[in-house]
């Protein structure tokens, strides 16, 4: 595939599998193996797994504000699994299949959710910073670890994610022109699941794509279809390539749809209407490859049902190996705001021991 | 008038320059924008422009010389403008703020402005030095902790209100903090001696006029005496205790007969050096003894904070019969003397206070008191405690008493003591204790010597 | 081997010790590549290192902050600079936001071993915006390191340090004394301690903490009430967070009065910290109040009205007296 072929300015998603599962651009399919798209669809459905025990265990009162993912699981795995295993990701705070395919383990990211800053604390090699609250601001990031790859004369790529509603933001603006004046290799992705919260994509801004801000910036910028896995692997391994190759970074529009709440917090049907949700679920991202896996013979349902009991015996064990397990030390409070404790840091921590510890 | 140019910083940030050739002489009149001379700078080799017209009056310096920017280098004189104005320099903008610069530049010669890089605003510059830096060079620290007391500001400033240096006040609280009472005290012990009349004008509780039997007086049948001062002291300070502190006395007898003889065998010997061994020496020893023992004796309550008040020093006050009423001269540390240095000390302030010799401060900071009516008469009695302190031990009449030893009644001197103590903070059986403490070393007065 | 150097050549020298010592040390921002920064801080660095390593960056202070994090974690160590601390705003978020909390975010996982440079402080005679003194704002929070240097040789010391410390330093420099007087400064790198302060005179009277530009100020008004028999004792605060608190409780201690001097606002700045500190931890050795000399609570005044809002010697003077009278 070649960017140059996909402007932006024509609002037409980048699109390898329709919505039935049927290849609509053979030239463009990736050539990946039997256990290649096992693992794929194995990652979607363990993050919609994560996702349905979190809510689940959050209306148990078990589990704290979660953030789910539901429809967007193609946009998340496809692009992380076009990164190698020395780049960079970046990511904002709905990436939960990013994640899993970059290496992060379900029990860092439980750990998040479950209010433990231990959670962001990724294994030794796994280059993944932790979760941006802050709207866009994890672009600039992205982009000073490419131009930090470019100073040191290394190959590897930053790819970072913002949603619709982060393309607003200053900070977005800013780092896409850096990155583009200093040719940073750094991959944006926008994941446009078409809320900020309540806010409608359309009042976020005029632009007929998100894609198309690319061009003040003079990237490539790519509109994709988000729920489709291959497109995003597709095009995500291409603006790495590209990255990679010192051509710069690209934007990509990941065209999704967020099937559930903002955060478990929020009440969607404030602000959408059932009949849009109901329009969107025969998109998912899930049935669409599910499809084409069967069609295949790459699966069969009896592989999906022992996968899914799998998958949840995992996810229900992590949950439950941190579940009342998980309280903060009093010392990890204090001790990581600096290399070393300020005296007042400690004096305020021993007065604090002293008063549990029932002395004066 | 006269005109000063200062040499101007013609590059960037240089310093100074070398006078190539000079362009005029002196006498020469010039109009501004005429070249002075010729400067080599180390960015730079250029011709000076004046500023001014007039007529030159002074160069300073000669071809080859070095001038520094900032410096004066040329005096024009010039017509037409005010004298004060005169004084103004070149190289100085006068967009700016000109008081500021010339203050600056009074105090300073050399300051001009070197560079004012900074796209907005203008940064003063000068290459005027300053002292190296003193890091790591450790000047000799004093001890910090000496000269300021501990005290709240409150007692601060109620020291500054009664005019007492707080740094005299001896404390009271935790960790001899100096506490609002202990400047109240101060206070009070500050206007006894010194001021006469203070006294008699302070403010005192209305109490009630004495009505005597048999009206009108009759000046046969009674007498009226003003109280003296330290009469007047005398009372208030007895009232103070006997209706603040619950007293309670406890009373014993002492056999002494062995601290007589040993007493006895030193007596006259001390005395070719003029020194008066009593019983009393001995008896302080016992008694700090006891008060290391059981500390509450050497205390004071403090009521207003619930505390009571540890003293870890021992100040022994001496009640003293005076042909102007009792005085309490305090021995200070007497725990660190020997006995002949406590005989010696007693003599001493026991003749002086008789003399009213005494001075105030010897009067001050007594932690417990020994009063020796004995020396007069009397066996038991009931001491009024020293307030604030929390106990008082009175000594009688030694005498000669047949006491039972070993079942045998033989003839032994005996000391009677009655121990008054602040029944608040000391329980009964502590006061027995303490008696009993001054029995042990009394009776055997080795222990006395090994235990003190 | 020693040269004499203004405060803005000291911090020249160095970022140019650091960047020829490590190769990690790059230096980026506003103007500060080819022109070598609006006051000359970075001037030469690109001719020597070159443009990867010394280099302008586009007008975004949040994207230059922003970037320098993603670097710090990708293993240089940034050196970025804010053209005035007044145009640090922007990138305010990206500060409290994420340069602060960075380490502890990740349980120790990613420090980011970076500074962020700023001129700061009035005094210049300059437009709107180009006077600010916010210490005080960024000194509140947690995970942060604020120092101002207020002599060369600190200036040199402190840099180097915060260049050389893993966490970030953010490094405010008292433009209005950049150029106003020299020191001997050795030419070889060294390095001071972040979160020391210096007792620069010792005294007995009173202890005055100041910081900055105002030491200078405030070494002028201790000559004036020295000649009435005052002997006050004077710190440089050098590091404003962490605070050194033990410095300022042994000098309270040792005088019983406490007098701060800051150029910023009155309300809520460092000087009420350093009160409270006397407060909490001198209390009972205080012989007058706790007392602050410094600009009003005003917006800082352009440049005909900027005399009247720096504390001058004569008002810091004024209050010396009033407190060692107290």
């Amino acid at each position: 595939m070649n960017f140059k072929d996909h402007n932006p300015l024509n609002n037409k998603q980048y699109r390898i599998l329709d919505f039935n599962g049927e290849v609509v651009n053979k030239e463009d399919l990736p050539s990946l193996t039997e256990e290649e798209l096992k693992y794929l669809y194995k990652t979607m459905l363990y993050t919609r797994m994560i996702d349905d025990k979190a809510l689940s265990y959050q209306r148990q009162g078990r589990m704290l504000t979660y953030a789910p993912n539901t429809g967007q699981e193609a946009a998340q795995v496809g692009s992380a699994y076009a990164m190698e295993k020395e780049d960079w990701l970046v990511p904002a705070f709905r990436e939960l299949g990013a994640l899993l395919v970059r290496g992060v383990p379900l029990r860092n990211i439980y750990l998040y959710w479950y209010g433990n800053e231990w959670g962001s604390h990724m294994p030794e090699g796994v280059k993944v910073l932790p979760i941006s609250v802050p709207i866009a601001s994890q672009y600039q990031h992205a982009v000073g670890i490419g131009m930090a790859n470019n100073i040191k004369e290394e190959n590897n790529v930053a790819v970072t994610y913002v949603g619709d509603g982060g393309t607003s933001h200053g900070d977005f603006h800013e780092a896409l022109n850096f990155a583009s004046v200093f040719k940073a290799p750094v991959v944006f992705i926008i994941q446009n699941n078409q809320y900020a919260i309540s806010v409608p994509r359309s009042k976020q801004t005029a632009s007929k794509t998100l894609a198309q801000k690319a061009i003040a910036y003079d990237m490539p910028g790519i509109l994709v279809d988000g729920n489709d896995i291959f497109a995003m692997y597709v095009a995500t391994k291409e603006a790495v390539d590209r990255a990679r190759r010192g051509e710069g970074p690209t934007l990509i529009e990941a065209y999704t749809y967020r099937l559930g709440a903002h955060t478990t917090s929020d009440d969607p049907t404030k602000y959408r209407e059932d009949k849009e949700v109901e329009q969107w679920k025969p998109k998912d991202p899930l049935i669409r490859f599910k499809k084409y896996l069967l069609n295949k013979g790459v699966i069969s349902e009896e592989w999906e049902k022992e996968t899914l009991e799998e998958l949840e015996k995992d996810v229900v064990s992590t949950f439950e190996s941190i579940e009342d397990k998980s309280d903060t030390e009093i010392e990890d409070i204090f001790k990581y705001h600096y290399e070393t404790m300020p005296p007042q840091l400690e004096e305020q921590l021993e007065e604090y021991k002293l008063f549990l510890e029932g002395g004066k | 008038m006269r005109f000063e140019f200062k040499f101007p910083d013609v590059g960037e940030g240089i310093h100074e320059g070398t006078i190539v050739k000079w362009l005029v002489d002196i006498g020469d009149n010039i109009k501004e924008g005429d070249s002075l001379v010729e400067v080599e700078t180390d960015k730079v080799t250029t011709e000076i422009p004046s500023p001014r017209t007039g007529k030159v009056l002074e160069l300073k310096g000669d071809a080859g010389d070095i001038i520094h920017v900032g410096n004066v280098f040329v005096v024009i004189e010039i017509e037409g403008e005010d004298s004060e104005k005169s004084s103004d320099s070149q190289g100085i903008s006068d967009s700016i703020d000109e008081e500021d610069k010339k203050k600056e530049l009074d105090e300073k010669e050399e300051v001009v402005e070197e560079e004012t890089a900074g796209v907005v605003g203008e940064v003063v510059a000068s290459s005027e030095e300053i002292p190296p830096s003193t890091e790591g060079i450790e000047s000799p620290k004093e001890d910090i902790q000496t000269k300021k007391v501990l005290a709240t500001p409150v007692a601060r400033a109620m020291a500054k209100d009664l005019g007492i240096d707080i740094n005299t006040v001896e404390g009271t609280g935790p960790n001899g903090r100096v506490m609002k009472e202990d400047i109240r005290r101060a206070k009070e012990e500050h206007l006894k001696p010194k001021v006469k009349e203070g006294l008699e004008n302070r403010e005192r509780p209305k109490t009630k006029a004495l009505v005597l039997e048999g009206s009108p007086e009759s000046e046969d049948l009674y007498e009226r005496i003003p109280l003296t001062r330290i009469r007047k002291t005398i009372a208030e300070k007895m009232s103070e205790s006997r209706f603040t502190i619950p007293h309670t006395t406890a009373m014993d007898e002492i056999d002494i007969s062995k601290l007589d003889k040993f007493r006895k065998t030193y007596k006259e010997i001390l005395k070719e050096e003029d020194i008066h061994l009593t019983y009393l020496p001995f008896i302080i020893k016992a008694v700090i003894r006891g008060l290391k023992q059981l500390p509450e004796f050497n205390s004071s309550l403090d009521e207003l904070n619930e505390e009571l008040v540890l003293k870890h020093f021992y100040n022994i006050g001496i009640a003293t019969d005076t042909e102007r009423g009792l005085m309490v001269p305090v021995i200070r540390n007497a725990d660190k003397k020997s006995i002949v240095e406590l005989a010696k000390e007693i003599s001493d302030i026991s003749t002086r206070a008789k003399n009213n010799e005494i001075d105030l401060e010897e009067l001050r900071g007594g932690t417990f008191t020994i009063t020796n009516y004995g020396s007069i008469g009397g066996y038991f009695g009931i001491p009024i405690i020293n307030h604030p302190e929390a106990a008082i031990l009175g000594l009688g009449r030694v005498v000669e008493k047949p006491i039972v030893k070993d079942g045998e009644i033989i003839i032994g001197k005996v000391l009677p003591v009655s121990l008054s103590y602040d029944h608040r903070t000391i329980d009964g059986a502590s006061g027995a204790r303490f008696i009993n403490i001054l029995k042990d070393l009394l009776m055997n007065p080795d222990m006395l010597f090994l235990k003190s | 081997m020693t040269n004499k150097l203004n405060l803005i050549g000291a911090v020249n020298q160095a970022l140019m010790n650091e960047m020829e010592l490590d190769e990690t040390v790059v230096v980026y921002g506003e103007d500060v590549g080819v022109e070598g920064g609006v006051f000359r801080a970075t001037v030469d660095l690109q001719k020597k290192f070159g443009e990867k390593r010394a280099f302008d960056s586009p007008l975004a202070e949040s994207a230059i902050v922003g970037s320098a994090i993603g670097m710090a974690i990708n293993g240089l160590k940034p050196v970025v600079e804010m053209q005035f601390m007044g145009f640090s705003y922007p990138a305010f978020n990206q500060i409290i936001s994420h340069v602060a909390r960075m380490r502890n975010r990740s349980r120790g996982l990613y420090n980011l071993p970076m500074v962020i440079r700023a001129p700061y402080g009035g005094g210049i005679r300059a437009l709107e915006h180009h006077s600010e003194s916010t210490e005080a704002i960024y000194s509140q929070i947690p995970g942060l390191k604020v120092v101002i240097p207020s002599t060369p040789y600190d200036a040199k010391g402190l840099l180097i340090a915060a260049i050389r410390d893993p966490d970030p330093v953010l490094f405010l420099e008292p433009k209005r004394i950049y150029r106003a007087f020299r020191q001997d400064v050795p030419e070889e790198p060294y390095v001071l301690p972040i979160g020391k302060a210096k007792v620069l005179q010792e005294g007995e009277d009173v202890t005055i903490v100041a910081w900055g530009a105002m030491v200078r100020d405030t070494q002028k008004a201790i000559k004036m009430v020295e000649s009435k028999g005052i002997k006050p004792e004077l710190i440089d605060l050098r590091t404003i967070a962490p605070i050194d608190r033990e410095t300022i409780i042994e000098s309270v201690k040792k005088t019983g009065r406490l007098i701060v001097v800051h150029e910023a606002p009155k309300t809520l700045g460092v000087g009420a910290e350093l009160m409270a500190i006397a407060n909490e931890k001198a209390f009972l050795y205080l012989e007058a109040p706790p007392t602050r000399v410094t600009g009003f609570d005003t917006t800082f005044p352009l440049p005909k009205g900027e005399k009247h809002y720096i504390p001058s010697p004569e008002r810091i003077a004024k209050t010396i007296e009033d407190v060692v009278r107290f």
